[in-house]
C-alpha cells in the first residue's frame, strides 16, 4: 500500500512539472493556434542561462531573473521576426505546417547553441529553491522542492485562468485567437498582443525550468519533455488552464502506476497511448470545451 | 510548369554531374596489393563522434589515439612509414557511420579503420568491412553485438564490453561486499541486455540472488517506481548500470529514501563523480559507494599520470573527460600489430598479427588480448570507493567470466 | 510535353551514369537519396497535395523496413515480394489509423499521428523477439530470383527503378481526378464538400497512399543496408523528411526532389563545421519558411 501511495505522490509532483510546461504551450495555442515544439527547448535554454549566470557567482535570484527575461526576449523576438512574417507571406492552408516547422527550427537552433557553447551531455542541475528536511505524510516522502513545484503549477494555472477570463488584455488575446479579423477591426493591436503572449509563455517556460531542474536534471536534450507536456494538455483539454494542470498531474500518476504495475519499460509508451486514446475517444480531454472545437465539421 | 520542370531536371542532372567531380577515383598505388600503404606512409581512417549528443564518448578518446600516432611518427614511424590520419565524424549514428566508413575506404583509400565509440554505429559497419576485407579496430566502443560471435576483421572492446562491466560488478559485489542478494537497475537497450546477461551469469556462479531487476527507458523522468521496488526487495547491495541521467535520478532516490546498503555503479553511470555529488546536493548517500573502472587507477591517479601529461602536451587547451585514456589502447594495438606484421604489412597480415596480440597497455585494468576466436580486447575492471569527497582504489583486479555461454 | 520527355531522359542518363562515375561512397549516398526521395514524395502527398497535417510517416517507414527485412531474413523470399508486402502492410495500417485520426482538427491530427509514430518506435524497440530491439536487426542480402544483391552498385539499378516508378506514380496522381480532388480538399474543405467531394474518403485515401510510399521506401532500405536500428524511426528522421518537403516546396514534385538533394548534400557540405550542424539546420528551416514559403519550387516558379 505504501508503495502505491508513494508512487502516486511522486507522480503528482512529476505531473506538476508537465503541467507547468503545458501551461506555456496552451497559452500560445489558445492565443495563436500555434503548437510550439520549441517549448521544451526554451525551458532548457532558460536552465542553462541560469547556470551560466550562477557560474559568474551571481546570487540565485539574479540568475533566475536573467534567465526568465532572456527567454522572454527570445520568445518575443521569435514571434516578431519569424512567425509574424510567416503569417503574412504564406498561403492560408500552409501556415500551420510552416509555423510548426519554424518552431522545430527554433528547437534545433537552441539545442545547437547550447551544445556549441560547450555544454555537452554531462548531467547538470540547479540548486533547489525550497530546501529543508523533507515532509513526511504517513509513509509518503516529499521534498520541499516537490511541494514548491506543485504549488507553483497550481498557482500558475489559476493566474492564467483568471487572466484570460477576467482581464481586458486576456479577453483581447482570446478574441485575437478566435477571430483575428474581427479583433483587428475593433482595434486590438494583434501583432503586439501575439508578441506579448510569446514573451509571457516563454517566461513561464524558463521559470518552470529553473524550478524543476533540480528534480529532472539538465542535459541539452531535456527539451524532449515537451511531448509529455503535450500529453498533459491533451488530457486536460488543450484550451483550459486548470484542466491542463489536472491533466498533467493525472499523466504523472498514470505513468507511475504503469511503472508500478506493468514495468518501467512501459512508462516510455504510456504518454503516447494516452494521447491517442484521449484524442480518439474524448478529444476535448477532461475539461476542454466542446468536441466541436477539436473535431472537423 | 513544363519549361520550368525541364530546367529543374537539368539542374538536378548538372548537380549530380558536378558532384561526381568531387570524388576522385583511383586504384591502389605501386607494388602494394592493398590501398593506403606506400613506401612512405600508412593511411588510417580515424573516426568517432565529434558532434551531436554523444560527442563526449568519442571526442577525447579520438584525441588520445591521435596523440599516440603523433608520438609514433615522431619516433620514426612504423617500418619507416609515417602514419597519416584521415579523421571523420560519425555522430555515433549508424547511417552516418556507414557513409563515413564507405568514404574512408573508397575515397580516402585507407589501409585500415580505427574508430567507433558507440556500439550501434560500430556494429552497423560490420557487414561492409567483412565483405570488403578491411580491418576495423574500434576505438572505445564496447561493441558487444559485433564481437560476439567474433568475425575476422572486427576488433574492439578496449575499454571492456558491457559483459565485462556487468560481470565484474557482480564479482566485486560477491567477493568484496559479501552480498547474498542484489537489486539491479539497468537500461532497457542493448547495453542493458548485455550487462544484465553477464550479471545474471556471474550472480549464479557466485551464489548471489537477484531479488530485483529493473530496466528503465533511457529518457525516464521519474524513477520513483523502479527504485521503490528495489527498496521493497531489500537487497544487500544495489547495482546501478544506467546512463548518467537515470543514474543520477536513482542516486537522488537513494538519498531521499535514506537507503543504507552499499551502492555500486557502473563506469558509464558516473563519468564525473564530483558532478554527481553536486547534482545530489550532498555526500550523505555516499557512505558506502563504489564504482567500476576499466582503467588501472583513478583517472587522476599516479598510474594514469603519463597519459594525462601526454594529452596536456598535445592539446594544451582541452580538459579531458574521464574517457580520454580509453582511446590509447586501441591505437597501441594497431601500432603493435602493424609492427608485428612485418616490414611490408598487408591487411591480412595485420589481421593475423592482431589475432595473436597480447600486451599490457599501462592504462587499462587488464591486458589487451585477442585470439583466433576472440575479438573483445579487455575483460577486467577495478573498483573505486568514493565517499563524496575522496576516492580510493579498492584492491584487486576483477575479471569477467561470461562470454555468452548458456 | 516534349520538353518534359527530354528533361526526363537527361536526368535518367545522369542517374544511370552514377555507379560508373562515383566510388562506392557516392553510390551509397545516391541510394540513400533515392530512398529519401520516395519518403519525401510520400509525405508530400499528405502534407502538400492533400494538405493533411500528419506526422505518422516514420512509423510506416519502419513497418516497411521490418516487414521487408524479416520476410527476406526468415523466408528468403525474392524481391519484389517482401517490399510489396511491406508497402501494402504500411498502407493498410495508414488507412486504419486515418479513420479515427481524421476526425480531428489540424493540430490534434498532428499530435495524435505523432503519438502513433512514437508508440510504433517503442514497439520496434521493445518487441525484441521479432525486431531484435535495440541490438539492431541484421538484414540478409536481398534475393533477386536467385541472384544476391551484395553491394551498393548491385542495389543501385533497383533503387533507381523503384524511385522512378514512385515518381511516375506521384506525377500520375497529381494529374488524376483523385489528385485534383485532394488539391481541392487542401484548398478549402467546405468548398470541396459543397462541390460534392467526399472529403473524408479522399483524405483517408491520401493517408493510405502516403503510407504506401513510406512502406516502399522502407522496402528500399534493406536493399543497401545490412543493419537497422529502431533509433532510425524517430523524431530525427521525421524532421529530416519534413525539412526536405518544406524546403523543397509543399505540393511540388520537382521542388521536393530538389529539397531531398539539398538536405542530403548538407552534411557533406558541412563536413568541417560539425559543431554548428544543429544551428545551421535549424536556421535553414526557419529561414526557408520565412523567405521561401513555397520552397525551392516557389523560387523557380516566379
Amino acid at each position: 500500500m505504501g508503495l502505491i501511495a508513494q508512487a502516486v505522490a511522486s507522480g503528482v509532483v512529476t505531473g506538476a512539472v508537465y503541467a507547468l510546461i503545458a501551461l506555456s504551450l496552451v497559452m500560445i495555442y489558445k492565443s495563436t493556434d500555434v503548437i510550439n515544439f520549441a517549448g521544451g527547448d526554451l525551458l532548457m535554454t532558460g536552465c542553462y542561462g541560469a547556470l551560466m549566470v550562477l557560474a559568474a557567482n551571481a546570487p540565485f535570484w539574479v540568475a533566475a531573473m536573467v534567465s526568465v527575461l532572456g527567454i522572454a526576449v527570445i520568445g518575443a523576438g521569435f514571434d516578431r521576426l519569424v512567425l509574424d512574417r510567416i503569417a503574412r507571406h504564406t498561403r492560408g492552408q500552409d501556415i500551420m505546417v510552416a509555423m510548426v516547422t519554424a518552431t522545430i527550427g527554433l528547437s534545433y537552433v537552441l539545442k545547437g547553441t547550447i551544445r556549441a557553447l560547450g555544454y555537452a551531455d554531462e548531467v547538470r542541475s540547479l540548486p533547489p529553491q525550497f530546501t529543508g528536511p523533507p515532509i513526511m505524510i504517513g509513509d509518503v516522502f516529499l521534498l520541499r522542492q516537490d511541494i514548491g513545484i506543485l504549488a507553483c503549477a497550481a498557482l500558475a494555472g489559476l493566474i492564467l485562468f483568471l487572466f484570460f477570463r477576467f482581464t481586458r488584455l486576456g479577453r483581447g488575446l482570446r478574441a485575437t485567437a478566435e477571430d483575428p479579423r474581427a479583433a483587428a477591426l475593433i482595434g486590438i493591436p494583434i501583432r503586439r498582443m501575439r508578441m506579448l503572449i510569446w514573451a509571457i509563455a516563454s517566461a513561464i517556460a524558463a521559470f518552470a525550468g529553473v524550478l524543476v531542474a533540480p528534480k529532472i536534471l539538465m542535459t541539452p536534450d531535456m527539451g524532449g519533455i515537451v511531448i509529455l507536456a503535450f500529453a498533459a494538455g491533451v488530457i486536460g483539454g488543450f484550451t483550459n488552464f486548470p484542466g491542463v494542470v489536472i491533466g498533467g498531474i493525472l499523466l504523472g500518476v498514470i505513468e507511475n502506476l504503469v511503472g508500478l504495475f506493468v514495468s518501467a519499460q512501459a512508462i516510455a509508451v504510456a504518454p503516447f497511448l494516452v494521447i491517442m486514446l484521449v484524442l480518439v475517444l474524448r478529444p476535448q480531454g477532461l475539461f476542454g470545451g466542446g468536441a466541436l472545437a477539436i473535431r472537423k465539421v | 510548369m513544363k519549361i520550368r520542370s525541364a530546367w529543374l531536371a537539368a539542374t538536378l542532372f548538372l548537380g549530380l554531374g558536378g558532384a561526381a567531380q568531387a570524388f576522385p577515383v583511383g586504384d591502389p598505388v605501386g607494388p602494394y596489393a592493398d590501398p593506403g600503404i606506400t613506401d612512405k606512409e600508412i593511411v588510417i581512417g580515424l573516426f568517432g563522434p565529434q558532434s551531436g549528443p554523444l560527442r563526449n564518448f568519442g571526442f577525447d578518446p579520438q584525441g588520445a589515439a591521435q596523440m599516440w600516432y603523433d608520438m609514433v611518427n615522431k619516433s620514426g614511424g612504423i617500418w619507416g612509414r609515417k602514419i597519416r590520419l584521415v579523421i571523420e565524424d560519425d555522430k555515433c549514428d549508424p547511417t552516418t557511420l556507414n557513409g563515413v566508413v564507405r568514404k574512408l575506404v573508397t575515397v580516402d583509400k585507407v589501409f585500415l579503420l580505427n574508430g567507433g565509440s558507440c556500439t550501434p554505429a560500430a556494429v552497423s559497419a560490420q557487414e561492409y568491412i567483412t565483405r570488403e576485407k578491411v580491418p576495423m579496430v574500434m576505438l572505445n566502443a564496447a561493441g558487444d553485438t559485433a564481437l560476439f560471435p567474433p568475425t575476422r576483421y572486427m576488433f574492439g572492446a578496449f575499454g571492456g564490453t558491457q559483459l565485462t562491466v556487468g560481470g565484474t560488478m557482480v564479482d566485486f559485489i560477491a567477493k568484496e561486499l559479501k552480498a547474498k542478494t542484489l537489486g539491479y537497475l539497468g537500461n532497457d537497450d542493448d547495453f542493458g541486455s548485455a550487462n544484465l546477461a553477464a550479471a545474471k551469469y556471474m550472480a549464479e556462479q557466485r551464489g548471489v540472488k537477484l531479488v530485483a531487476v529493473e530496466r528503465v527507458p533511457v529518457n525516464i523522468v521519474d524513477i520513483t517506481t523502479p527504485m521503490l521496488r528495489i527498496r521493497q526487495a531489500n537487497p544487500d547491495v544495489v547495482m546501478i548500470t544506467t546512463y548518467p541521467q537515470p543514474a543520477t535520478l536513482a542516486m537522488q532516490k537513494v538519498n531521499e529514501f535514506g537507503l543504507t546498503m552499499p551502492v555500486v555503479m557502473a563506469v558509464q553511470s558516473i563519468p564525473n563523480p564530483a558532478a554527481l555529488v553536486k547534482n545530489i546536493g550532498g555526500t550523505a548517500a555516499f557512505k558506502s559507494f563504489y564504482y567500476s573502472s576499466p582503467l588501472n587507477d583513478l583517472t587522476d591517479g599516479p598510474r594514469q599520470q603519463w597519459v594525462h601529461d601526454m594529452y596536456k602536451a598535445a592539446f594544451p587547451d582541452r580538459t579531458p573527460t574521464a574517457f580520454m585514456a580509453y582511446g590509447m589502447p586501441s591505437a597501441q594495438a594497431v601500432t603493435y600489430a602493424l609492427m608485428l606484421a612485418g616490414p611490408n604489412p598487408t591487411r591480412e597480415s595485420f589481421v593475423d598479427a592482431m589475432s595473436h596480440l597480447k600486451f599490457e597497455t599501462g592504462i587499462m585494468a587488464g591486458p589487451i588480448e585477442f585470439g583466433p576466436e576472440r575479438r573483445d580486447g579487455m575483460n577486467s575492471s577495478i573498483f573505486i570507493k568514493f565517499d563524496g569527497t575522496n576516492a580510493a582504489r579498492m584492491p584487486g583486479v576483477f575479471v569477467n567470466e561470461y562470454r555468452g555461454q548458456k | 510535353m516534349r520538353r518534359i520527355v527530354v528533361a526526363f531522359l537527361l536526368a535518367a542518363l545522369a542517374a544511370v551514369a552514377v555507379p560508373l562515375v562515383l566510388p562506392a561512397y557516392g553510390v551509397f549516398m545516391a541510394n540513400m537519396l533515392l530512398m529519401y526521395a520516395v519518403l519525401a514524395l510520400g509525405l508530400d502527398v499528405l502534407l502538400g497535395l492533400a494538405g493533411q497535417f500528419a506526422f505518422a510517416h516514420v512509423a510506416f517507414f519502419g513497418l516497411g523496413v521490418y516487414v521487408t527485412a524479416l520476410l527476406g531474413n526468415r523466408y528468403g523470399l525474392s524481391f519484389p515480394f517482401p517490399l510489396l508486402t511491406g508497402a501494402a502492410f504500411a498502407g493498410v495500417v495508414a488507412v486504419l489509423i486515418a479513420v479515427p485520426a481524421l476526425r480531428l482538427r489540424q493540430v490534434y491530427l498532428a499530435l495524435t499521428t505523432y503519438a502513433f509514430a512514437a508508440a510504433a518506435q517503442w514497439v520496434f524497440h521493445s518487441w525484441d523477439s521479432v525486431t531484435e530491439g535495440s541490438n539492431g536487426l541484421r538484414i540478409a542480402t536481398t534475393n533477386l530470383a536467385g541472384w544476391r544483391i551484395i553491394d551498393d552498385n548491385d542495389a543501385y539499378p533497383l533503387m533507381l527503378a523503384i524511385a522512378l516508378a514512385m515518381l511516375l506514380a506521384r506525377l500520375a496522381l497529381e494529374r488524376s481526378r483523385l489528385g485534383l480532388r485532394m488539391a481541392a480538399v487542401h484548398e478549402s474543405e467546405p468548398v470541396a464538400l459543397a462541390s460534392g467531394i467526399d472529403a473524408k474518403r479522399i483524405k483517408i485515401i491520401a493517408f493510405g497512399v502516403s503510407g504506401v510510399f513510406a512502406g516502399v521506401a522502407g522496402g528500399m532500405l534493406p536493399l543497401f543496408n545490412s543493419y537497422v536500428h529502431p533509433d532510425t524511426f524517430g523524431l530525427e528522421t521525421l524532421v529530416v523528411v519534413l525539412t526536405m518537403v518544406v524546403v523543397g516546396g509543399l505540393g511540388s514534385v520537382w521542388g521536393v526532389l530538389a529539397g531531398v538533394l539539398v538536405m542530403g548534400a548538407l552534411p557533406e557540405v558541412m563536413r568541417d563545421l560539425q559543431v554548428f550542424r544543429e544551428i545551421v539546420y535549424g536556421a535553414l528551416l526557419i529561414l526557408s519558411v520565412m523567405f521561401m514559403p513555397r520552397g525551392i519550387a516557389g523560387l523557380v516558379r516566379r
